[in-house]
């Protein structure tokens, strides 16, 4: 158990360094970064694999799937498990072969993404609007060749929101996790509108809104069992 | 274990230090690296602010005989400047990352200094006589009406106080997409190479227009990445053979000979981790953060986040010599973690004579450790020894248990004041150790 409350703790404070990450001088620090994904992950694996994993997101996430946008129901499905074991996971992606990878891992245009899309909308007009200058596009710009972008996230009716955000955090981990590029690719939200190819995990953008106020997810109890602080970091950004 | 010192019990005394007083550190004046020439009368330094101030030292008193020269400031310039990337959006820092000096060829003197993206030649010249007597000029500038000229004579040169400037000679930009960590010369005096995250550049010093890449360890898919190159150097006598690090904990040994792509390594030096202390962080401190070939050129140093490993190019399996830093901070990194000091990237280097070893820790610490008696010291950087021929005292750390009078708990060490930058003498004993924004120089006591 105590090594879980660790990882989480490492999981929140690795997110917050890459968040702040974009507004560094000098541009993105590519080993920093990947030094800091490199914990991420491990500390995913054992947040996941240790017994005890995320409690039950409440039933009705089950049924989110079938309320996602058409382009990626049986991905979505994939993804959203109640409690998600490794094992199942790894099984039931939507992809196959690639585990742990989000089920937009591969070029598939209009797939949901990552857990918190239905909220970016949302939080977009909000905050990034305001963010949509330079800095917020430092990290992508580091890169040689533009990462392809994740694919503007589908609104959704705002009853369904709170319903994903408890089933949306083990997902969150295991997308965000799953490679070094979902770091690489957090796209600003401001520059998520243009699809150009599906390919990038929206989780790029979700680890950054999850960060968005790491005081938060470090301060509330750190107790796992209730997901609290993820989803109000979620929610909060 | 901690004696007097490294070989043959150096005392070591403090010598000068450069830099404010402040405790309010500007930003641009933190240090950010430090470099003797060949022969050791000269010591750059470079700064955050994209500045590199050189220090000469004076020529040996011979009344003074129980110190040697002190080091003075010879040449200041502002070496970079921040740059704007428009296509990226992307602000260059001008923070000096590394200082290399060329062997002196004539008069002047050239080194190389580097930011992330573009690197430069300087030449630093000395004037100390200035022509006089031009018949067309009067001595302000100022033309004289020919008319007015009578009679001729033959400008001759008449000593001027010693003026000493740099130029920049060659400027080697727009080869790096990624920040570059590393310059170093080759042996052949006329090539060097640059490395950045991913790759690595072969220059001629006189060819600012073109580059050769020797190592791309790009992936195709940058998801895939899951290493960078972290530091590189030539070999100081062999000029095809060239060592670079990684944040695996790795370093590979190429040949020029081999291909035009060094992809290929020809040695690969790796040691097997230790299951017992694997950790969340394991991989962050196996990240090499400097490589240093021994003078000899038989031996490389390696200095990661907690200790300074010893290889004998013949083996590559395991180091021939381990020595830990600060080992109190294993228990400690995920704290280090959190407040960033586990991406510190500590330097090493070699005395002149590849005997000892010397680095730097926290608290303004450094530690040297000699390779033949075994033993190592624990000094200090501060401004409280700071009485010209004061032993330094050694410093202990304790770290756990009863603390004894004059150590220092783990917990009291202050991780703000880090020695990232050291480096020795050629031929002396003479160290320049640089805490954040001071320069520390520090002699044995010569007897």
């Amino acid at each position: 158990m105590e090594f879980k409350l660790e990882a989480h703790r490492i999981v929140s404070i690795s997110l917050g360094k890459i968040y702040s990450a974009r507004g560094q001088r000098g541009g993105l620090k590519l080993h920093k970064n990947l030094l800091v994904s490199l914990v991420l992950r491990s500390a995913r694996q054992v947040y996941l694999s240790e017994p005890g994993c995320p409690p039950e997101p409440p039933p009705a996430a089950a049924g989110h799937p079938e309320e996602e946008p058409p382009p990626c129901p049986a991905a979505w499905a994939a993804e959203e498990p109640p409690p998600p074991p490794p094992q199942d996971e790894a099984g039931r992606d939507c992809q196959g072969p690639r585990p742990r990878r989000c089920c937009c891992g591969e070029n598939r245009g209009g797939c949901a993404g990552a857990p918190p899309p239905p909220h970016c909308p949302r939080k977009r007009s909000a905050g990034e609007r305001g963010q949509a200058g330079s800095p917020v596009k430092k990290p992508r710009r580091e890169e040689e060749e533009p990462p392809p972008l994740p694919p503007p996230p589908p609104p959704s009716p705002p009853g369904e929101q709170e319903d994903m955000e408890t089933g949306n955090v083990a997902s969150l981990i295991s997308i965000f996790g799953s490679s070094f590029s979902g770091l690489l690719s957090k796209e600003p939200k401001g520059r998520r509108r243009p699809p150009l190819d599906g390919g990038e995990a929206a989780a790029g953008t979700a680890p950054a809104e999850a960060a968005a106020e790491p005081g938060q997810i470090c301060c509330d109890e750190p107790v796992l069992r209730t997901l609290n602080p993820w989803s109000t970091a979620i929610v909060a950004f | 274990m901690a004696g007097a010192g490294g070989g043959n019990d150096i005392q070591w005394c403090f010598s000068q230090v450069k830099g404010a007083v402040d405790d309010d550190v500007a930003e641009a004046d933190i240090i950010s690296t430090v470099e003797f020439n060949h022969s050791g009368e000269l010591l750059a330094t470079g700064d955050k602010g994209g500045r590199v101030v050189i220090f000469q030292q004076e020529q040996e008193n011979k009344t003074q005989s129980h110190s040697r020269g002190e080091y003075n400031v010879y040449s200041t310039f502002q070496s970079h400047e921040p740059e704007f990337d428009y296509l990226k959006s992307l602000e260059i820092e001008e923070k000096i990352n590394k200082i290399r000096w060329l062997p002196q060829k004539n008069a002047a003197q050239f080194l190389l200094s580097t930011n992330d993206k573009t690197i430069k030649l300087w030449k630093i010249s000395e004037r100390d006589k200035r022509p006089e007597g031009y018949n067309l000029k009067e001595e302000d500038g100022r033309y004289r009406d020919p008319t007015t000229v009578t009679t001729l004579r033959v400008p001759v040169f008449r000593p001027m106080d010693l003026m000493v400037e740099a130029s920049p000679r060659r400027i080697f930009a727009n080869a790096h997409t990624y920040h570059i960590n590393s310059i170093s010369i080759n042996s052949d005096y006329e090539t060097y190479l640059s490395a950045d995250d991913l790759r690595i550049n072969l220059w001629h010093l006189e060819i600012t227009d073109r580059s050769f890449n020797i190592v791309d360890i790009k992936p195709a898919n940058m998801e895939e990445l899951t290493e960078v190159i972290t530091a590189a150097e030539f070999h100081p006598n062999s000029c095809s053979t060239f060592v670079y690090s990684s944040s695996k904990g790795t370093i590979r040994l190429c040949d020029m000979r081999a291909s035009a792509l060094c992809d290929r390594h020809s040695k690969l030096f790796e040691e097997p981790e230790d299951p017992s202390n694997r950790s969340f962080f394991s991989e962050i401190i196996s990240s090499i953060s400097d490589v240093k070939f021994s003078h000899s050129g038989r031996y490389m140093m390696t200095r990661d986040y907690l200790s300074v490993k010893i290889w004998d190019l013949n083996m590559e399996n395991r180091p021939v010599e381990t020595y830990q830093v600060h080992e109190y901070l294993r228990s400690k990194l995920c704290s280090l973690y959190e407040n960033d000091c586990i991406f510190d990237k500590f330097e090493c280097c070699w005395n002149g004579s590849d005997s000892i070893v010397m680095t730097g820790s926290y608290n303004n610490f450094f530690r040297m450790f000699d390779r033949n008696s075994k033993r190592d010291i624990t000094l200090e950087a501060s401004r409280e020894n700071n009485k010209p021929r004061t032993v330094l005292k050694p410093r202990k750390v304790c770290a756990s248990g009863k603390r004894k009078k004059d150590e220092i708990s783990v917990d009291s060490l202050d991780f703000n004041k880090k020695i990232l930058h050291t480096a020795w003498h050629p031929k002396e004993n003479i160290i320049a150790v640089a805490t954040t924004n001071n320069l520390y120089i520090f002699q044995d006591k010569m007897n």
